[in-house]
């Protein structure tokens, strides 16, 4: 399971929800076994940190871009 | 006794009554110009009138200046303002914002025919309109860095699904402003954010003119990324309103269209993790009824292996918030193992029900911990948070007080502490001033 760890550490929020969405109606579809039962539930324990991780830690950055002469410039936006 | 006021409370009070009603400002109306007078000090004063009514009118010198034309004796005009009562005189007049001459070729024509003419070209089309991203990285906004528009998205993104934001500073009225709204929207592009928000806040439909200009509604076309446009009032409708793939009422609607509450968010994460739960349950039903099969024909060998298989993967969830669940696997893996010899179907199925009964209960309870130990951290930080505002001394100055410190900066507390001709600083909210003590009395 670590590399799945790894994997959905890479996913977006996005990613990561639609996939613990598919996870959850594979599980409630029901016809499966134990075995891919509790690896389901492995996957969405990782995927639901990964989302909360994102939610609670994410930061974001404020900027702002200008173009002058040909050239692109983008620097933090400050207010007086 | 009944309450008695006096002229001007009345006065005032009709004015604050004007003010708060909807329909009185912020509005246009129409008419012809008449008895124009000009103060020395550069103001307007006029009447107003139609063939049935006439309204008294102040355009004010700051006025004045905005507008392009002179305005004339029977002047046929539209005029941008709101309804103010005159305090002292106890009468109500217009005070005008804008002006513009009524006629044909004014703005509207000109703005009805470009609607039509990019509506022909299909520039509207339900069809071209793009979905939003459900969750964007950046936020591209092209508005004035000076505005209210950019701290307003800045301010409502707080507490929403966190994405950056890139300003391309535009100038979004006077001349030359449609260019750099053009600007602004192709720099976005290029720089590859994930939506842009085009907009300025409320003002006259001068000010707002940029955003009906031909270029800027073809560079919302042409863009390669949805565009939101939040221009002026929810009431303002632009030509870039009917272009952008989604309009929004405000700026502040803009980025609450755009980005997805958090809270909103946790509550659909713990929604399918119910789910998950309620799921995993039934499997573990199905199993019990597996075993009930089983019961006359059961190879002990064969299930203890493969128990001995999920004991190693439940071995390896290794989160904290579910370590509670694997434990209890863990031990009915282990209660199993010891049925190898001596198993007798109807104890083992009696053991199953209660430790599927277990492992729900285990369930809820990772989930409630998790929500109880989030909530206990957020009433504990708000009570610091309000311990805090209650011991800043410069509370005390913001409501009226004022600090006084003697020489060498001691805080003086009693008339002890002064002396005749010291100096001494007064510390106030917003700065301080020096004094000498001129007399001292002690007070008796």
């Amino acid at each position: 399971m670590s590399d799945y760890s790894e994997e959905v550490e890479k996913m977006s929020f996005e990613e990561s929800i639609e996939t613990l969405e598919g996870l959850v109606k594979e599980l409630e579809a029901g016809g499966i076994d134990l075995d891919r039962s509790i690896e389901i539930y492995e996957k969405a324990v990782i995927l639901r940190n990964h989302c909360r991780e994102i939610l609670d830690e994410g930061e974001r950055r404020i900027k702002k871009i200008m173009e002058s002469s040909g050239s692109i410039k983008v620097e933090d936006l400050e207010f007086d | 006794m009944p309450e008695v006021i006096t002229v001007t409370q009345l006065n005032t009070r009709v004015k604050e009554l004007f003010s708060r009603t909807a329909g009185l400002s912020d509005i246009w109306v129409s008419g012809e110009i008449s008895g124009l007078t000009k103060s020395t000090s550069g103001h307007y004063y006029f009447v107003l009138k139609d063939e049935g009514s006439e309204i008294r009118c102040a355009l004010f010198k700051g006025s004045r200046a905005r507008i392009d034309f002179e305005p004339t004796e029977n002047m046929k005009v539209r005029m941008f303002g709101r309804v103010d009562i005159y305090v002292t005189r106890g009468s109500y007049q217009f005070i005008v914002e804008t002006m513009e001459k009524s006629g044909v070729g004014d703005r509207y024509v000109a703005f009805e025919k470009l609607k039509k003419k990019l509506s022909d070209e299909g520039l509207f089309a339900e069809s071209h309109k793009r979905k939003l991203p459900l969750y964007p990285k950046t936020i591209g906004v092209v508005t004035s860095q000076t505005g209210a528009v950019i701290h307003d998205i800045i301010t409502t993104s707080e507490s929403r699904y966190t994405a950056d934001i890139l300003l391309a500073p535009a100038m979004v009225q006077g001349e030359g402003s449609a260019e750099s709204i053009v600007a602004g929207i192709e720099l976005l592009n290029k720089a590859g954010v994930d939506v842009i928000i085009v907009g300025r806040g409320g003002g006259s439909i001068e000010d707002l003119w940029a955003f009906n200009e031909e270029i800027v509604a073809r560079a919302i076309y042409n863009s390669k990324v949805p565009v939101v446009s939040a221009v002026g009032h929810e009431t303002d409708f632009t030509i870039a309103d009917f272009v952008a793939d989604l309009r929004a009422p405000t700026p502040t609607g803009a980025a609450a269209l755009i980005l997805r509450d958090k809270s909103e968010m946790r509550s659909e994460i713990t929604s399918y993790m119910t789910r998950l739960n309620r799921a995993i349950s039934s499997v573990l039903d199905e199993m019990q009824h597996s075993f009930e099969v089983l019961d006359s024909r059961l190879d002990p060998q064969r299930g203890l292996d493969a128990l001995a298989l999920q004991r190693m993967r439940i071995e390896n969830l290794s989160k904290s918030a579910d370590r509670a669940l694997v434990d209890k696997m863990h031990d009915m893996i282990l209660d199993f193992e010891g049925l190898d010899a001596r198993l007798q179907p109807s104890r083992a199925l009696d053991d199953m029900e209660n430790k599927k009964e277990y492992v729900e209960a285990s369930l809820e309870r990772i989930n409630v911990g998790i929500m109880t130990s989030v909530r206990e951290k957020e009433s504990e930080l708000s009570s610091y948070s309000k311990q805090l505002e209650g011991v800043n001394p410069l509370n005390v100055l913001t409501r009226g007080y004022s600090m006084i410190t003697g020489p060498g900066g001691k805080v003086l507390t009693t008339i002890d502490n002064v002396n005749v001709g010291d100096s001494v600083t007064i510390h106030m909210r917003d700065g301080k001033a020096e004094a000498d003590i001129k007399s001292k009395e002690m007070k008796e």
